[in-house]
């Protein structure tokens, strides 16, 4: 045999070397269907939540028996705090799950990454699938540059938090559903004052009713949705910041603490439907808000806008490089699409439901007073409905966070040191669009 | 393929291959580790904040480019080792490396497509025909334009070996960045130098085939004059045969006769017998002389004939023009004997010779056939070709000729120039009679 022919085939033995494991290891994992699923434990909402595997396993109990040979494996102990960087370390050795929950501020860097599938292709070949059946504001959350890359798992309004002993002892009617800014200054001009004589207020209107809050509900946008600039020097933008500057101009430089709301003496704070849902039931109940009595009602409508607020959305996507895409998404549509699933929501968790049909439902109603008082009103799944629907959806785009970030601690300089609205506004729309368009 | 295929080109090839596998084991081994160094710090939300994309398997990716890589290996060893006869091979293999580097450099996204130079090197090297040549140069210049990731990173989510470089230390980064661009630059100077290299030697090469042309024009002029000499020294020869021919048989024969005849004239009146006697052995020495003058003019007649017999002779030419050119000359005829009068004999064999010569001259004929038949009292000979013929009779070639030496024969000769060409003649053949 000539040299150059032992040197040819010991060079075809190399390469079969190189390219024969990783085609066998592909080849015995198929054998086996294990479909990954990545989720985080405790709540999206930052509230306790003993149950949070109570869901998944029902649904993973229902997946597997509705499809034998299919095994879903998660990895179960990984905290909300640490899911992204363990999302992130999966994600980098290409080891990510085949479905996946998403953090909101994770969704749009991983969407324009490209880890995420896009899910236009399965709605539409999936002829049961009508995505109608979302809260419209759910669903667009799941979109980045209008393409659908989650769907909405659970979701969680902001409603505005009613010290109704405080109102009560004021003299003052809660407020109605459709009520406006003018009514809650009205209110909080009557309620701030100095109960001990001592000079200084001890009663208050509200507290962290935010400059953004107040944006949402007067209609209005912070950033253009694909994030290349913002409108701060909006009209609307503009209305609200004076409207926050209005109310504490209201508590003659006082700052309203936490302390002070919990104590009773705040008439209005904005609190989520998860933080709603955790203080009106055992054991929380008892834990904080116990010395008065509270209801929860829509935020108010600005000048221009209406009683909307921010909805958060917990999203769920499946993997871009998944090779199982059928079952992944059967078992996504489980977990977001099923009715008796998303029920559990309300079961299980703090937050609701992303389907119409079970927000809105008599059974979610019945599900919620259980845990409350019989004294409590709950709030109406026709209500509910309306304030997700109408809810606000952040924007999608990468430097979101930051520039939200940049903007809100400026505005509260602006508010703290009394400046001028309009023109510091100015200079802040152009700081954080040179900041946006680097 | 060969004067290019010296071993400077193969050397400067060999490192070629070697710095690109270096460069693309090291992107894709640093890419790997710093990964798994990002994953052990757990810094991988913040560095994924910084990037556009990563790579799906880093891991993966890593043993894929060396299978890819161990490919390429395997093809130059197969162009260098085993010295495909056939450009096939050497072609297939080319458009194999192709295929493989595009597969490279879209494992590493298009961060490093300094192997699209290594094909380029390879079909300057390898690839002789022009238009081929031209279609792979095009398509790796073409390649290695789209191929660049400042251009792609605009409409595509690619990696970007910058962003992890990015991960280490200002000090380190530096030394990194080094590097990467050290593999590059030097990946595109030993393209450079390569190219010079052999750009030069092909230059060299057609250098070498002007002189050689130059040489071989000359060679010809040279001949050209010795042939022209060689004709003239024949003829001279032949000249000077002939002249010494007729002094040594004719003239001593005339000159025997001539002295004879003088004796004759002297002794007529004294002796008329013995004239007599002398008149018959003068008239024996000028038969004999006439012998020999035919004899003399027998030795100048045409090549084979003068040697052999007509079949032989025909056999001869036939067997002699298939063999210097490819073409199939079939012959026959029903006459056992072939054996007419020597000028019958010559125009045959010229009419042939003739036929033959323009139908493989202007008709490009594959094939020839060429049949002698006797027919009430005429020989008839054909003969035709499977060649271009022509439509228009064009006189000089050798027609005119060949129509005289028929003639002088009293015989015809036609030609038919429609499908191939085709000789007729008819000649009166003096069968049996005597002819002196």
């Amino acid at each position: 045999m000539k040299t150059w022919q032992k040197v040819l085939i010991l060079a075809g033995i190399a390469c079969a070397a190189a390219v024969l494991p990783p085609a066998l290891a592909r080849y015995r994992s198929d054998r086996e269907t294990v479909l990954e699923f990545g989720m985080f434990t405790g709540s999206n909402w930052n509230v306790a939540n003993a149950n949070s595997f109570v869901i998944i396993d029902k649904a993973i109990e229902r997946f597997e028996e509705e499809h034998p040979g299919v095994r879903i494996h998660y990895y179960s102990g990984v905290r909300k705090d640490d899911y992204s960087e363990w999302f992130s370390r999966k994600l980098l050795a290409g080891e990510q799950p085949d479905v996946f929950m998403v953090l909101g501020t994770d969704f749009n860097q991983f969407s324009s990454m490209g880890v995420m599938k896009d899910l236009g292709p399965l709605m539409e070949q999936d002829e049961s699938f009508d995505e109608t059946k979302y809260f419209s504001s759910t669903f667009r959350a799941g979109q980045y540059r209008d393409v659908q890359y989650a769907l909405p798992y659970e979701t969680v309004p902001t409603l505005m938090f009613v010290n109704k002993t405080l109102l009560v002892k004021e003299g003052i009617e809660i407020p109605h559903l459709d009520w406006t800014w003018g009514d809650m200054y009205r209110i909080c001009e009557k309620v701030t004052k100095d109960l001990d004589g001592d000079g200084i207020l001890d009663q208050f209107g509200s507290y962290n009713f935010d400059w953004t809050d107040a944006v949402y509900a007067n209609g209005g946008e912070i950033f253009e949705p694909d994030g290349r600039e913002c409108y701060l020097t909006d009209d609307r933008v503009v209305e609200s910041v004076q409207f926050v500057q209005r109310l504490n101009e209201l508590y003659d430089g006082k700052k309203v603490t936490q302390e002070d709301f919990n104590s009773g003496v705040v008439a209005f704070m904005p609190l989520t439907f998860a933080e709603y849902r955790t203080y009106k039931t055992y054991p929380y109940k008892i834990k904080k808000y116990a010395s008065f009595q509270w209801d929860c009602i829509t935020m108010p409508a600005g000048y221009q806008g209406g009683n909307y607020s921010q909805v958060d959305t917990l999203l769920m996507g499946i993997s871009a490089d998944t090779n199982k895409q059928e079952l992944a998404w059967e078992f996504l549509k489980l977990l977001t699409y099923d009715e008796r699933i998303q029920m559990e929501i309300f079961r299980s968790s703090q937050g609701s439901s992303v389907l119409k049909a079970v927000t809105q439902s008599r059974e979610m109603e019945s599900i919620v007073q259980e845990d409350m008082e019989g004294s409590d009103t709950v709030i109406g799944g026709d209500l509910l409905g309306r304030i997700i629907e109408e809810g606000h959806v952040e924007p999608q785009f990468k430097k979101h966070e930051q520039a939200l970030a940049l903007a809100d601690s400026e505005i509260g300089q602006i508010l703290e040191n009394d400046e001028t609205i309009d023109s510091s506004l100015k200079i802040l729309q152009r700081t954080v669009n040179s900041y946006l368009q680097q | 393929m060969n004067e290019i295929r010296d071993r400077y080109v193969i050397l400067l090839q060999g490192i070629m291959l070697a710095l690109n596998v270096v460069a693309v084991v090291a992107i894709c081994a640093f890419i790997y580790s710093t990964t798994e160094q990002i994953r052990y710090n757990y810094d991988a939300r913040t560095f994924l904040d910084g990037v556009v994309s990563i790579p799906k398997n880093p891991r993966g990716n890593l043993l894929i480019c060396v299978a890819l890589l161990g490919i390429l290996l395997f093809t130059f060893l197969v162009r260098q080792f085993a010295r495909p006869r056939k450009n096939v091979w050497t072609v297939a293999t080319l458009i194999l490396d192709m295929f493989v580097c595009v597969a490279v450099i879209i494992q590493l996204d298009f961060n490093y497509n300094g192997l699209l130079l290594l094909v380029f090197a390879s079909i300057l090297a390898y690839v002789r025909d022009g238009k081929l040549k031209m279609f792979f140069v095009a398509l790796a210049i073409v390649g290695y334009l789209v191929a660049d990731y400042e251009l792609l990173a605009i409409y595509l989510p690619l990696y970007n070996v910058s962003d992890y470089i990015g991960y280490y230390t200002s000090n380190v980064q530096q030394y990194l960045f080094s590097i990467y661009n050290i593999l590059i630059s030097l990946n595109i100077i030993l393209f450079v130098i390569y190219c010079v290299y052999v750009i030069n030697s092909q230059r060299n090469t057609l250098d070498k085939i002007n002189q050689l042309y130059h040489d071989l024009q000359i060679a010809n002029e040279q001949l050209k004059e010795y042939a022209d000499m060689s004709v003239r020294m024949a003829q001279t020869r032949e000249r000077n045969r002939l002249a010494r021919e007729i002094h040594d048989t004719l003239g001593h024969t005339l000159t025997g006769i001539a002295t004879g005849l003088d004796a004759c004239i002297a002794t007529i009146d004294l002796a008329p017998e013995q004239t007599k006697k002398q008149l018959e052995l003068l008239a024996r020495v000028s038969r004999e002389g006439l012998e020999d003058v035919r004899r003399s003019v027998g030795e100048l007649r045409p090549d084979a004939l003068e040697r052999l017999h007509l079949d032989e002779a025909i056999s001869k030419m036939i067997m002699d023009m298939s063999q210097v050119s490819d073409v199939e000359i079939s012959f026959e005829t029903d006459e056992t004997h072939l054996k007419y009068d020597e000028d019958e004999e010559n125009a045959i064999y010229r009419v042939i010779q003739e036929s033959i010569t323009n139908a493989v001259r202007h008709g490009k004929a594959k094939k020839i056939w060429i049949t002698m038949k006797r027919m009430k009292g005429e020989l008839r000979l054909v003969i035709r070709d499977d060649g271009c013929g022509c439509e228009k009779l064009t006189s000089g070639f050798g027609l005119k000729h060949m129509k005289e030496r028929i003639e002088l024969l009293n015989g015809t000769i036609a030609f038919d120039g429609g499908d191939g060409f085709t000789v007729t003649a008819r000649i009166p053949i003096r069968w049996g009679e005597k002819y002196d």
